[in-house]
């Protein structure tokens, strides 16, 4: 059975450039946030490239700082580093709850029906019409020291609903499916079906619904930082991106520290949307290239 | 000891917009006796819209009906003990009509025989609930090697409705309702279907509700036959009596409408539904029913 997921996995891929591509830099991008504590360690040697007044300040790029150091004499290759890890968890934390919160209420909804559907498709309705930056705004101007796992979720209050919609849409599609009537005749409950019957042949949608928040959740973040009203105590690509412009960084020469997160965040964003594209493009028969398979 | 199923004053609607009482009644006040013993044929036939797959889903315990009750064994299906469900579940079992639509995309076709192995407890060792997998394949005459270990969409048509008979091989349930079991097969094969159905009927006692649109089956089938229009069922009997005698204009309707292969006897008029509707419009009142609940 995994092998045969594996298998399946692997020639998705090969069928879909996009999707390859995608999946490669997102890849990289993760690898880094992982080893980003060694890959720091690493640039800094003895000393912590984080630190302030760890070197010299406003250094230009070169062989030692190969993006130079930032108004506190921090590298800021090493600051990329972990911001770049600091994006990918937020991207993370607010993809898994908005998509758990989304996947659960847009099955009860869509395979419950009647009034059930009609309670849970208004409040997500009315949660959709929101202004979620503003508001985001507002709560973290009023929440002082908020922390990133608190960001996450404020975030994914508002992106979840985006998910829930679009499953909710395939879910009604999919309940009235005959063999959802055979399973039912097979004395199969309803979370039984709801897991092994429907569930899987929504995983694309569950994908997309995650890819698509991650990318709603880190951007959130990101403007935050950059009119300066994010997390305590944590470095991401905003707070560069805000640092840069605030200090004027660009007049000094040292612009790394505006160029290298805008051209990661611009990849990160590439990258999912290639794999949401690609992603549909698989499961959706009308999008593909070449008829049949 | 076997039961009987059965349907007292059934009625089911569906809310409907744009209709000016809010809602359309699919099936209406429909009434009938399936014995188990002896088992037999009972074809329900009636047009698309005439509430017949309701009547199915009704009987499959799918859709609870919006007054009277269905009634296994004496009790109603929707109030039945887990034990008398059980006995439910695994006694009336279906067939459907989409050989397409059957099987989730998912997975292999091996899914659905294994489920009925397990949730019905055939057998607790897989080497005989293998056995037992192909033992049913052969009795509906497919090779186990031609269909285990495949996805539904590498069979035809007829290897997956087949495959579905094999899982009421499996189950011996002494009803199955067959909606529209062979409405999307070919000639040759339809008639390898019925075969098989009359077989089971025959070896194993199992008594079909078998819903169609197409009087030729419930001819080559033969047995009890109910005509079904509106919702409402019009005329019942032997079908070889319905057939000859005809007694309500629906069911005259219905007969002319089958193509006979002479080309001396092609239609030379066009008889349709709604001028039929209009000669009835009189003691018309349910409004035309659709197939699908809609909801």
């Amino acid at each position: 059975m995994p092998m045969r997921i594996l298998i399946a996995v692997l020639r998705t891929i090969r069928n879909s450039p996009r999707l390859a591509i995608g999946l490669a830099i997102l890849l990289v991008m993760v690898l880094v946030a992982v080893f980003s504590p060694l890959i720091v360690k690493g640039i800094g040697g003895s000393t912590d490239p984080l630190e302030l007044a760890a070197y010299e300040r406003w250094l230009v790029p070169g062989p030692d700082h190969l993006l130079g150091t930032d108004q506190f004499g921090r590298d800021v290759l090493a600051m990329v580093v972990s911001a770049l890890s600091v994006s990918l968890q937020i991207g993370a934390i607010a993809g898994v709850i908005s998509t758990v919160v989304g996947v659960i209420v847009a099955f009860v909804a869509g395979y419950k029906g009647g009034w059930i559907d009609g309670i849970l498709s208004t409040f997500t309705g009315i949660l959709l019409v929101i202004p979620t930056f503003p508001l985001l705004i507002a709560l973290s101007a009023y929440a002082k020291n908020v922390s990133l796992f608190q960001v996450g979720v404020m975030i994914s209050i508002f992106s979840w609903p985006f998910a829930a919609k679009t499953i909710r849409a395939q879910v009604l599609s999919l309940r009235s499916r005959p063999y959802v009537d055979l399973a039912r005749v097979s004395k199969a409950r309803d979370l039984e079906i709801i897991t092994t019957e429907l569930l899987p042949n929504l995983l694309p949608f569950i994908g997309v619904g995650f890819a698509s928040s991650a990318l709603g959740a880190i951007f959130g973040l990101v403007g935050l930082e950059v009119i300066g009203l994010g997390p305590g105590g944590v470095i991401d690509l905003g707070q560069i991106i805000f640092n840069a412009i605030n200090t004027g960084a660009l007049t000094l020469g040292a612009w790394p520290m505006f160029v290298v997160p805008i051209v990661l965040l611009t990849l990160l964003f590439a990258a999912l949307n290639m794999v949401n594209i690609g992603l549909e493009e698989v499961y959706n028969p009308r999008l593909r290239g070449v008829a049949g398979e | 000891m076997k039961s009987e199923l059965e349907l007292r004053n059934v009625q089911q609607r569906f809310h409907a917009r744009g209709v000016a009482a809010g809602y359309i009644t699919a099936v209406d006040d429909v009434s009938f006796t399936l014995a188990a013993q002896p088992p037999q044929v009972v074809s329900l036939v009636g047009q698309s819209g005439s509430g017949k797959s309701t009547i199915a889903r009704n009987v499959l315990g799918l859709q609870k009906p919006t007054s009277g009750s269905v009634l296994y064994g004496g009790k109603d299906i929707f109030k039945l003990s887990r034990a008398e469900y059980d006995a439910y579940r695994r006694d009336v079992q279906p067939v459907f009509q989409d050989p397409y639509a059957i099987f989730n995309p998912f997975y292999r076709v091996d899914r659905v025989l294994w489920k009925a192995v397990n949730k019905f407890g055939l057998t607790k060792s897989r080497s005989k609930g293998l056995a037992l997998i192909e033992e049913s394949l052969r009795a509906v005459r497919l090779e186990p090697e031609n269909v285990l270990g495949r996805y539904p969409h590498q069979l035809s048509g007829g290897q997956r409705q087949r495959i579905m008979l094999a899982r009421v091989h499996m189950l011996r349930p002494s009803f199955i309702i067959a909606d529209e079991p062979v409405s999307m097969l070919d000639a040759q094969v339809r008639k390898h279907f019925l075969d098989i159905l009359l077989d089971f009927q025959r070896e194993h006692g199992m008594t079909t509700l078998f819903i169609t649109h197409d009087l030729s089956t419930v001819y080559y089938l033969g047995g009890e036959v109910m005509v079904i229009t509106k919702g409402e069922i019009v005329e019942r009997g032997p079908v070889s009596t319905v057939m000859h005698e005809p007694s309500h204009p629906y069911t005259k309707l219905l007969l002319d409408s089958i193509p006979q292969p002479d080309p001396d006897r092609r239609w030379t008029n066009r008889i349709t539904v709604d001028e039929l509707e209009d000669q009835e419009r009189a003691d018309a009142k349910a409004a035309p029913a659709p197939e699908a609940p809609i909801l």
